[in-house]
């Protein structure tokens, strides 16, 4: 990787990590959801940016993140790294058990299926009394912003690294070559199951360690707001906003539409959520392999880029 | 016994109602491929619709079903064909996002012009029943199943036998064959969803009769309509049909012997597995 | 690398936000509040609205709070929170750290205060709110909530004083619950109370929170044949309930519900239907409730009614009467400090048009509830300690009304 490129990336982490010494308070906040959206969408970035499985139950993995860290915490007195650390491993357990029968379906199917999973979970869990059932959990308060946001900072950079060792290893070879031809990978020796359920389980370790973090700085959760089905689409259109399959895509995506529904929401509240769906759907229609797609090839384009996106996805 | 026999006549008439509401997205899904996540949403608009012509026309439900019908295909139509025929041929998941945006703006202009507020279609004839013996049927629930079957049969019907039913399911099946055929595959493409929407409308009304409108139910209708979509299989009204009645007395029976609040751990439940073990559902052809 | 620029880009956006001026006069006293405008309980989350705005304007027109001899004006800031927890639980952390809230006003409902609370406890700012009930709310040891709203554990406590009384005794009970801390408090506490009376419990069932669909239930309840049924729910689940109950013909001798009895528009969504239903309420627009600002609680009724549009029931005192709260503490401890609030707060007590205002160790008010019916159309007080007015009991079968 060039030097220069390499010393812009630090630069920038340096100027990240630094935020909450020269950022007010505010901007402290949205920059921790900012980054523990990132993360989730770096997450499914894995799973459906490059192995090509749309994962729409990515919020099971942050259900079950957050759970860990609450009934560690709050029914059992352990101390949040050992919350954060079950909860890992029930995500690495769900991701395991129910990973191999679901990834074989394809398309709509397998979307659908983690769906129902997320749906069938928060159920479950409503019915459980150690996760307090519908009422949920309160944790201990912690009032400490900055550790939570470095927190997150580093998640995020760990989970961008690994997603960049994965396109440099053999591993993310294959799951690129699952991508685009399942069956000519299988028959190139590519383990596709095991590819697929190790990107299932890696998509679900770090959706848990954002899930564990939000939970403990929120300080509550219950099944609805913890395994959340609209944050299964929120970050997948953030990864497909910013570019799937790219190591940075999902950040930019992350961080740029965060931004815009923080905008909407301050300003214009009541129809802030109207303005959202708005975007969505421009973008899609518009701008659909992206962010990334649109600033390299647009600006050749220029506004053309727009009317080529459409005549070539119409019917 | 007789609690038994109850559950299970509730469950069937509920389940009559699932049908319908699940029938225009099997339609859409099963012949465009397009996952409609916007469906709740097109149902809850069908609901406020049949409310208004109760409440400032003074229109019984039932008998504005056909407006209603009418109406909602316009709406389908002017949808697929201005906004989702855009994005048709992009990948999969463009149309499920694109549907999620439509969904997330619908709720929120329902949400602007009438208000959070619960809305009831709520004829005379709402609170009276019949009884059959030692069970007791609802009228106003007994006539949302007859309307249900009748629909369900209808669309049947005139998939098999009108000619543009069988322009539908050719254009499923094979879009060039039936480019050579002379169909117009935008206009038909159009019509399908139109027709989805027309169902989806339908059944709001139906659901308005027996329960509560507001902005927000779209989320969870949905939801259940992919579940009776899929246990029953896409290919079949009647596979629909099938899985609204299954769903209906699953949830009554789970409801009375394990708890209320198991009752959606039962429908998804029987999703994820049919998913898993028979994906094409209780009455799909294998693909 | 055009992603690199875009990255750059969207930091700089971050910092260019971050520097939004402030906006509240330095005189003025800021509440802060996130209250469900839009969303499933914006039925009940608008009496907050406009209760909060309307006491706020009374204390102003009076001349505000009086503070070591100066007068400070409140002034209101209110979120939206679509119904939403976690979106509550953000707006309240905005209020605290961004607009600069001095004191806190509650949100509606158990879940939501149970919630918000830990934000107020996190940064010690003190928050009054009269929409929880909830016993787990003031189980924690919180310092810094307070609320307006009875224990959730009691709120059957005087319909079952009654039903020992009534001839013929109820023998048997059936309680239905909704899955949400409040409701959840209200069994736990019912379950007790029943069993101290003497009654027997023939059916306990919790439901999902916004369930539509009673029929099973209702079927259930049919076999069993109970004399009274209590349920614990939202407005929306017990009109569906009342509503599905007649379509099964379901009538027991008495049912009693939580919430919708006391408001307008239940009583008008299920018109006749809506009679023989048993209720209750810690408050009753009377004139025996004289209060500093509003003169009394009748011509608060009054005034609300013409302002707004709709009669104010007992969210809506609750909610001026947590406003009232503060500015009492306030006085009482001269400063808007939060500490120096937050202890006046513990020792508060005065008369206010909801009743009289005394905080117990917890946090949480006292008020006995009174026992109401909806007698043809009418919402009748029947009970409170005795009986103040005629039950209609037993309830006859729906089909001979």
């Amino acid at each position: 990787m060039k030097a220069r490129n390499m010393g812009l990336i630090l630069a920038a982490l340096v100027l990240l990590a630094g935020l909450p010494w020269y950022g007010s308070d505010l901007l402290v906040q949205f920059g921790i959801n900012a980054l523990l959206l990132a993360v989730l969408a770096q997450g499914w970035n894995i799973i459906g940016g490059y192995t090509g499985y749309a994962s729409f139950g990515n919020s099971v993995f942050y259900g079950l993140g957050s759970y860990g860290v609450a009934i560690a915490m709050v029914q059992w007195h352990l101390p949040f790294g050992v919350g954060m650390l079950f909860g890992v491993v029930l995500a690495v357990a769900f991701a395991v058990l129910l990973g191999v029968p679901v990834l074989r379906l394809r398309g709509h199917y397998f979307a659908i299926a983690t769906l129902a999973l997320a749906a069938v979970m928060t159920a479950i869990v409503s019915n459980l009394s150690l996760a307090g059932q519908n009422i949920g959990l309160v944790l201990p308060p912690l009032n400490n912003d900055k550790l939570f946001y470095e927190l997150s900072l580093g998640l995020l950079t760990i989970t961008t690294l690994t997603i960049w060792g994965l396109t440099r290893s053999r591993f993310g070879f294959g799951l690129i070559a699952i991508r685009e031809n399942e069956e000519g990978a299988a028959v190139m020796g590519v383990n596709t199951t095991l590819y697929k359920v190790t990107a299932f389980t890696l998509s679900g370790i770090f959706s848990a360690l954002a899930g564990g973090i939000h939970a403990y700085w929120i300080t509550f959760l219950d099944p609805e707001s913890a395994f959340d089905l609209t944050l299964n689409v929120k970050m997948i259109i953030m990864a497909v906003f910013g570019g799937p399959g790219t190591v940075f895509g999902p950040i930019v995506g992350a961080f740029s539409l965060s931004a815009i529904s923080e905008f909407l929401s301050s300003e214009v509240t009541s129809i802030a959520g109207l303005f959202f769906g708005v975007v969505i759907v421009a973008a899609v229609v518009f701008m659909p392999r992206g962010l990334a797609d649109m600033l390299r090839r647009g600006r050749d384009m220029g506004w053309g880029y727009f009317a080529e996106n459409i005549r070539r996805h119409r019917l | 016994m007789d609690l038994l026999a109850q559950i299970v006549v509730n469950g069937i008439l509920q389940g009559g109602l699932y049908a319908v509401m699940a029938l225009g997205m099997a339609l859409v899904w099963g012949v465009l491929n397009i996952v409609n996540l916007a469906h709740g949403a097109f149902i809850m608009l069908g609901g406020y619709l049949s409310w208004c012509l109760f409440t400032y026309l003074n229109i019984d439900p039932f008998l504005g079903l056909p407006l209603t019908f009418i109406f909602m295909f316009v709406l389908g139509y002017a949808v697929q064909r201005g906004l989702l025929n855009l994005v048709i041929r992009a990948s999969m998941f463009n149309t499920l996002l694109i549907t999620f945006g439509l969904q997330v703006v619908l709720t929120y202009l329902a949400q602007l012009v009438f208000s959070a507020d619960f809305r009831t279609i709520n004829p005379s004839y709402a609170g009276d029943s019949v009884a059959a013996g030692p069970v007791v049927l609802p009228e106003a629930r007994l006539a949302v199943f007859c309307v249900a079957i009748v629909l369900t049969v209808g669309m049947w019907q005139f998939l098999l036998h009108t000619r543009l039913g069988r322009a539908i399911r050719a254009t499923a099946q094979n879009l060039t064959a039936a480019r050579l055929y002379g169909v117009e595959p935008r206009h038909l493409y159009a019509m399908t969803y139109g027709l989805g929407i027309a169902l989806a409308g339908a059944a709001g009304t139906l659901y308005g009769i027996v329960s509560q409108i507001h902005p927000y139910i779209g989320a969870s209708l949905t939801a259940k309509s992919f579940a009776i979509s899929i246990i029953g299989g896409l290919d079949n009204p009647l596979g629909v049909l099938v899985g609204g009645l299954f769903l209906g007395i699953v949830e009554a029976l789970t409801t009375v012997y394990i708890g209320q609040t198991y009752a959606d751990v039962a429908s998804f439940g029987i999703l994820v597995l049919v998913l898993i073990v028979r994906p094409r559902g209780l009455l799909g052809r294998a693909k | 690398m055009s992603s690199k620029l875009a990255q750059f880009l969207s930091r700089l956006f971050m910092l260019l936000i971050a520097f939004v001026p402030q906006l509240a006069g330095a005189k003025d006293i800021v509440l802060g509040a996130s209250v469900q405008m839009t969303g499933p309980v914006a039925n009940t989350g608008r009496y907050y609205r406009d209760a909060y705005q309307f006491a706020i304007d009374k204390i102003n027109a009076a001349g505000g709070v009086k503070i070591a001899g100066r007068s400070y004006k409140l002034v209101l800031k209110l979120y939206d929170n679509q119904s939403d927890v976690n979106l509550s639980v953000r707006q309240y952390t905005e209020l605290i750290t961004q607009d600069k809230a001095d004191l806190l006003l509650g949100p509606f409902a158990s879940n939501f205060a149970l919630a918000d609370s830990a934000v107020s406890e996190k940064y010690k700012v003190p928050m009054v709110q009269g929409g929880g009930a909830s016993d787990q709310i003031f189980a924690r040891n919180f310092q810094y909530i307070f609320g307006t709203l009875a224990p959730a554990s009691n709120y059957f406590g005087s319909t079952i004083s009654m039903l020992r009384l009534l001839k013929p005794a109820p023998q048997s009970v059936a309680l239905l619950y909704a899955d949400d801390a409040f409701d959840v408090s209200v069994a736990d506490g019912t379950r007790a109370l029943l069993k101290q009376a003497g009654l027997t419990i023939v059916m306990d069932e919790r439901y999902s929170s916004n369930a539509s669909d009673f029929n099973s239930l209702l079927s259930q309840l049919k076999t069993r044949n109970p004399d009274v049924v209590l349920v614990a729910g939202h407005e929306t689940e017990l009109l569906n309930f009342v509503r599905q109950a007649k379509s099964l013909a379901v009538a027991p001798k008495l049912y009693s519900f939580t919430v919708g009895v006391p408001s307008e528009d239940f009583r008008k969504a299920l018109g006749k239907d809506a009679d023989y239903a048993f209720g209750m309420t810690p408050w009753l627009p009377s004139a025996a409730l004289s209060d500093r600002w509003f003169g009394d609680a009748l011509q608060f009724a009054r005034e609300y009614k013409a302002r707004y549009g709709y009669d104010p029931d007992y969210h809506a005192a609750s909610g001026v009467a947590d406003v009232e709260a503060l500015v009492e503490a306030m006085e009482a401890a001269g400063s808007a400090d939060p500490q120096k609030v937050r202890d006046a707060l513990a020792k508060v007590k005065f008369a206010s048009l909801y009743g009289p205002i005394a905080f117990n160790a917890h946090g949480q008010i006292d008020l006995p509830q009174k026992v109401i019916q909806v007698q043809d159309g009418a919402l009748i007080e029947v009970f409170g300690t005795t009986f103040v007015n005629q039950p209609k009991y037993p309830m006859p079968q729906w089909n001979r009304r």
